[in-house]
């Protein structure tokens, strides 16, 4: 049962597996699966923290085992090192194709890639084939910041592109403002943490585009979704940003 | 008593940011369920900090069952020394407040000896606004307390800001290096790294900060009320390690 109940159908939009001993991230998916069961959580949008295929070469079929073990449960977004470009096309067609995943993740911090660099734009383009999301880790460090994500935006409208963090802790205005201007641009709520700004933002681009996230399991799910109820929103936009938003992109990624 | 303490609010006007008048600093703690509040002057708007200061004090003499008040002072100037005297020794406030972001310093610069010496004689704790890059770092505040261990050094924001956890090594090796540091839980990244710390260096090493009216008060309690903790571990993040820091 959900913590809020006229909201039953809640999906985390943000969401990983994985294990990283130096950073002392070791979160297998049996942890993930317990703190959305503690948060009434229907499902989950997951991905790793390593990029496939480098710096992890095993991380796609790490992800699709997870996925095929709790399928009800948890949607994968396939997370790539943009670099790999001759291989590129044919891992996301297998990701999204042959297992089933419905989106790609990106972490600039992590690639050393601009999301304005021909890369990134190319793995943009291969995702907006499919009609697939692309979340980007959207924070306060080089490369990730909303006006840097909204140049990759603004080069490849036909992609769905969502800010992760909506601007961390320092770029939440620059996100809000971006969202606003690109209309391919969606704001997801994980680990940001001003509720204000939640309510701002649905007011300011509406409640369709934004998405509710914890970065869970190290950030809990359940304390994430106290967020957003502690951003004042109507029921209706409550329900659209705890779930109903991230079904409706979801749907649309072709296989 | 154990009760809630927030250990870090901002009151008055703000250069840089949201303000918060008294009525708000006074108000808004009842409704998050927080019994004391630790506060400080916010950037005035004429960049001077003495009338802040007084504010601060005022308010706190008139409610001290619910405000304490801790000094601010700017190292760059050269009667930083004498107004944390003033503050502590006239205004009876309760500890050291040092923003080298908002102010423009190092926090490790040989020019903000002097206050950190006129903090050490009096045995009163140090408030850093952390994780700034260049100016307050976990390790340069650590850098700062090796060299005052007489003192303790508060680090607002788990010693740093970033959303993708690049700074949580770095905060770990200043409560390593540094026994006399502990992190405020403000906007933390990933709760996760609060419950590792408190397992890892004990519960005396963290402390509950709303940081209102910047961070949503009632909300920032939430990472420590829904930790995954131990009861008394809770209580000393809600309000004992505040209490032992600030000797309320």
């Amino acid at each position: 049962m959900s913590i809020l109940p006229d909201v039953d159908d809640i999906l985390d939009g943000h969401t990983h597996v994985d294990e990283v001993p130096a950073l002392g991230w070791i979160d297998p998916p049996g942890k993930l699966v317990a703190l959305l069961d503690e948060a009434g959580i229907r499902q989950a949008v997951v991905m790793t923290y390593t990029e496939y295929p480098g710096y992890n070469p095993q991380a796609l079929d790490y992800l699709a085992q997870v996925v095929g073990r709790y399928p009800d449960r948890l949607i994968g977004f396939v997370r790539v090192h943009p670099w790999y470009q001759e291989e590129m096309p044919r891992i996301i067609d297998r990701a999204l194709g042959e297992l089933g995943m419905k989106g790609v993740k990106l972490h600039p911090v992590g690639t050393l890639d601009h999301p304005a660099g021909p890369s990134t734009l190319r793995v943009l383009e291969l995702a907006a084939e499919r009609n697939a999301p692309v979340l980007f880790h959207c924070g306060d460090e080089p490369m990730t910041t909303p006006l840097a994500i909204a140049e990759a935006a603004r080069r490849v409208p036909e992609a769905t592109v969502i800010l992760g963090h909506m601007g961390g802790f320092f770029h939440v205005r620059e996100a809000i403002e971006v969202a606003e201007r690109l209309p391919n641009v969606v704001l997801e709520t994980s680990a940001m943490p001003y509720p204000a700004a939640i309510r701002e933002a649905v007011q300011r681009i509406g409640a369709d585009r934004v998405i509710y996230g914890s970065d869970g399991p190290g950030c809990p799910p359940r304390l994430e979704i106290r967020k957003v109820i502690a951003a004042g929103l109507d029921t209706e936009a409550q329900r659209a940003v705890l779930g109903a938003n991230m079904r409706r992109l979801l749907a649309a990624v072709r296989a | 008593m154990i009760g809630t303490v927030d250990a870090l609010a901002f009151a008055g006007p703000n250069l840089f940011g949201p303000a918060q008048t008294e009525n708000e600093l006074l108000s808004g703690p009842g409704a998050a369920g927080i019994d004391l509040t630790v506060a400080v002057t916010g950037r005035p708007l004429d960049y001077r900090l003495e009338a802040g200061n007084d504010g601060v004090a005022a308010c706190a003499a008139e409610h001290p069952e619910s405000v304490r008040g801790l000094a601010r002072v700017d190292p760059n100037r050269p009667d930083a020394a004498a107004e944390l005297r003033r503050c502590l020794e006239t205004l009876r406030l309760s500890g050291l407040f040092l923003h080298p972001w908002e102010e423009v310093f190092q926090i490790n610069d040989p020019r903000v000896g002097p206050v950190l010496r006129v903090a050490a004689e009096s045995g009163c704790p140090v408030v850093v606004a952390a994780g700034h890059p260049w100016v307050s770092e976990p390790l340069q505040i650590a850098d700062v307390a090796c060299r005052h261990p007489e003192t303790t050094f508060v680090l607002t924001n788990g010693g740093q800001f970033n959303i993708s956890g690049l700074g949580q090594t770095d905060a770990r090796l200043a409560l390593e290096r540094a026994a006399n540091t502990v992190l405020t839980t403000t906007g933390v990244y990933r709760q996760d790294f609060i419950e590792s710390v408190v397992g890892e260096f004990g519960a005396h090493r963290v402390m509950y900060a709303g940081g209102s009216p910047h961070f949503d008060r009632s909300y920032e309690l939430l990472r420590v009320t829904e930790a995954s903790l131990p009861p008394d571990d809770r209580d000393m993040l809600r309000a004992g390690t505040a209490r032992a820091v600030f000797g309320l």
